[in-house]
């Protein structure tokens, strides 16, 4: 391959795609904000000599001009978005696709991301191909009479079906990953959350318009991943389950499968029929949409085994390796690289495997450790990371961006991200084991500027391990 | 609210009345320089600053062409000479601009001494709420009046919007330091809050200093 893939995002994910390239041979640049300049994936490609020129400064990750100039001036040829900034953002993706010196933009192509990067499109889409969602609007809402009459409504319904403490959410349309996201319990909180989200959404996404639906509470958050190629070949890699989230709907750990297939009893439904269900649904939508790269399917599934379609998440997500570990191509000893196969697929190579070729084994556990204080409303801790040791073991994976062993200010501009642990176990008991010694043996200190102590997720992970692959009471 | 040594302050500022303000490129592109080490620049003028101040470069990429203008007087020093023609990347140091401060820019100085400052808690984006807002865009600047307990300000912080309480004595919104969207420093000043009994005593700081700043 003589490609040359600039990587247009920071944190851990440009060190994977950094990783992924390097294995596939082809050649990379990364890009960083004045913020970053002391992060891993800067640090990895500013400090080593034949790689001086790897690293270009931009004003922000959002600045589609500063990227292009940067793709321009360093002769590449296609474009990693990463997840998040413009990952699922068409008009970069066309941009990039149709310009005079055209780039390829590793992802799907931008009238899939367009159709199904909003989630009021992928929900008028698989309203007509019969696929189940979640009641509510189905286009966004500008306007606050006509959002409380929808609202009104949706309460009425709930209360009508004999549903205890009915509830809504109201989100930016134009969101995604859990940002923008507020529930109401009472019809008189409304206009007060509606107009708090409808600033929030114009002013991180530039487009006010609102969603509302009905909130679903007792429920799993499951995925599904496919892979798919520009010859409309079509695979799925499996189901993860996401429940476990933070106050804001963050993802803290991710398990596959999405179900716990050794202990069917534990649920009021056959739970291999549900996986295999919506399975089924995202690769008829996916077929219906053409769908030509990696992406994700995001479900609800209610305890009684009803599953509604959330979104469709047009990019490689943060969980990939989850479902990578658990998965093995024509019986191979190790893991598929989804973020090798996305670029490998963008660039126009054919998949070269079957639905058949592709075996299923054992269960893989994703922490993400973050710095924040789950016991106030997980609130991002700010501060310097001045030591990470994760454990070393053959069936732990850790990716991280942060250096070691310097001291890393953790910029204010992004998440406080930390590490992800991804951990194999041979079924859920043993991955769990696992993820509990994990847990145990992680070393991380820091402290902020009035010299307190860093304060992390680990002990709301731990607490939450017995919680994963169930329905909570 | 501190009373001050104002003489001292006012002969600190005579002995150094130079405030230097750093150019760097807002994006990356191609840089030209219009401008010479030493020469002479004028920030925006006009009514409503609508003349531009004169050029300094011209940032190129994407087939725009950016003129970066001056954004105060005063004189260019350290000009980075040998990035004239080349491909630069974002926040790369230019040149530096000598500002000579006005009265009006020693006035506001001293005030930040005096006012109450509610300073930023986190290195992070502010804003208005929307009923604040409202208010300073219903009244001029100085009649906001501000309580205990009231939400004064949203703080954006990874993505996430915290509402900031008031915890001060009751007072109105003097000065804002602010720009939405820009991010500030840990410590560094967002509002002026002067109690309404204290306000003759900042008029007499403003007089005094109107009368004695040449």
């Amino acid at each position: 391959m003589e490609d040359k893939v600039l990587i247009a995002n920071r944190g851990e994910i440009a060190i994977r795609i950094m990783n992924a390239c390097k294995n596939l041979g082809l050649d990379y640049v990364v890009v960083y904000t004045q913020e970053d300049e002391s992060s891993l994936h800067v640090k990895l490609n500013r400090d080593s000599r034949s790689n001086r020129r790897n690293a270009w400064r931009v004003s922000s990750y959002r600045d589609p001009n500063d990227i292009l100039a940067v793709a321009d001036h360093t002769g590449c040829t296609a474009i990693h978005p990463g997840y998040g900034f413009f990952a699922e953002d068409y008009r970069f993706a066309r941009r990039v696709q149709t310009r005079e010196r055209s780039l390829t933009f590793i992802g799907p192509g931008w009238e899939v991301i367009k159709g199904l990067g909003s989630k009021i499109n992928t929900k008028g889409i698989a309203n007509a191909l019969k696929i189940p969602t979640i009641p509510g609007s189905d286009a966004p809402i500008y306007n606050e009479i006509e959002a409380e009459g929808l609202a009104e409504e949706l309460f009425y319904i709930q209360e009508e079906k004999g549903i205890k403490n009915p509830s809504i959410l109201v989100k930016a349309s134009a969101g995604g990953g859990g940002m923008g996201i507020e529930q109401v319990t009472h019809i008189d909180q409304f206009r007060q959350v509606y107009r708090r989200i409808k600033n929030y959404a114009k002013r991180q996404f530039g487009d006010e318009g609102v969603l509302i639906e009905q909130c679903i509470n007792d429920y799993n958050h499951l995925e599904v991943q496919l892979v798919c190629s520009r010859h409309r070949e079509m695979v799925h890699f499996g189901t993860r389950n996401c429940t476990i989230q933070s106050l804001g709907r963050q993802k803290r750990i991710e398990v596959s499968p999405g179900f716990d297939l050794e202990n069917p009893s534990g649920y009021q439904f056959n739970p291999q029929r549900i996986l295999d269900e919506i399975i089924d649904y995202s690769l008829k939508l996916a077929a219906h949409v053409k769908y030509d790269n990696v992406g994700t399917w995001e479900w609800i599934v209610t305890r009684e085994g009803h599953p509604y379609l959330l979104e469709v998440n047009t990019r490689i997500q943060v969980e990939n390796d989850v479902s990578a570990k658990t998965s093995r191509i024509r019986g191979h000893d190790s893991p598929p690289n989804l973020i090798e196969e996305q670029i490998r697929l963008a660039l126009g190579e054919r998949l070269g495997y079957r639905q058949k070729d592709i075996s299923f084994t054992g269960v893989a556990i994703e922490f993400r450790v973050v710095a924040e204080d789950t016991k106030r409303g997980f609130t991002p801790w700010i501060g310097t990371i001045t030591g990470l040791e994760p454990p070393v073991y053959p069936w732990l994976s850790i990716y991280s961006h942060v250096p070691h062993p310097e001291a890393y200010d953790i910029p204010s501009e992004y998440d406080p991200n930390l590490a992800l642990a991804i951990m194999w176990g041979e079924n859920l008991a043993e991955a769990k084991e696992r993820g509990r010694t994990f847990l145990s043996e992680v070393k991380i200190e820091g402290q902020n500027s009035r010299e307190e102590p860093i304060i992390t997720n680990l002990d709301y992970l731990k607490e939450n391990i017995d919680n994963l692959l169930i329905f909570k009471d | 609210m501190s009373e001050l040594d104002l003489d001292q302050l006012l002969i600190h500022y005579r002995e150094d009345p130079y405030e230097d303000f750093v150019v760097e490129t807002p994006n990356t592109g191609w840089v030209r320089f219009m401008a010479d080490d030493g020469m002479k620049v004028e920030g925006p003028r006009g009514t409503w600053q609508h003349i531009p101040g004169t050029l300094l470069y011209v940032l190129e990429r994407e087939r725009n062409r950016i003129p970066i203008h001056a954004h105060i007087n005063g004189t260019i020093s350290e000009l980075q000479v040998d990035l004239n023609g080349q491909f630069v990347e974002a926040n790369t140091h230019l040149m530096s601009i000598r500002h000579p401060m006005t009265k009006d820019e020693v006035i506001n100085k001293i005030l930040k001494q005096v006012l109450i400052t509610f300073n930023a808690p986190e290195r992070a984006k502010y804003f208005f709420p929307p009923e604040i807002t409202y208010k300073l865009e219903k009244k001029k600047h100085g009649t906001v009046l501000v309580r205990p307990g009231e939400e004064i300000l949203i703080m954006s912080l990874m993505k996430r919007d915290t509402p900031l309480i008031y915890n001060g004595e009751p007072g109105i919104i003097h000065t804002v330091y602010f720009q939405p969207n820009i991010t500030l420093n840990q410590g560094e000043p967002l509002l002026g809050i002067c109690p309404p009994g204290k306000l003759n005593y900042i008029r007499k700081i403003v007089q005094k200093i109107q009368n004695e700043w040449a």
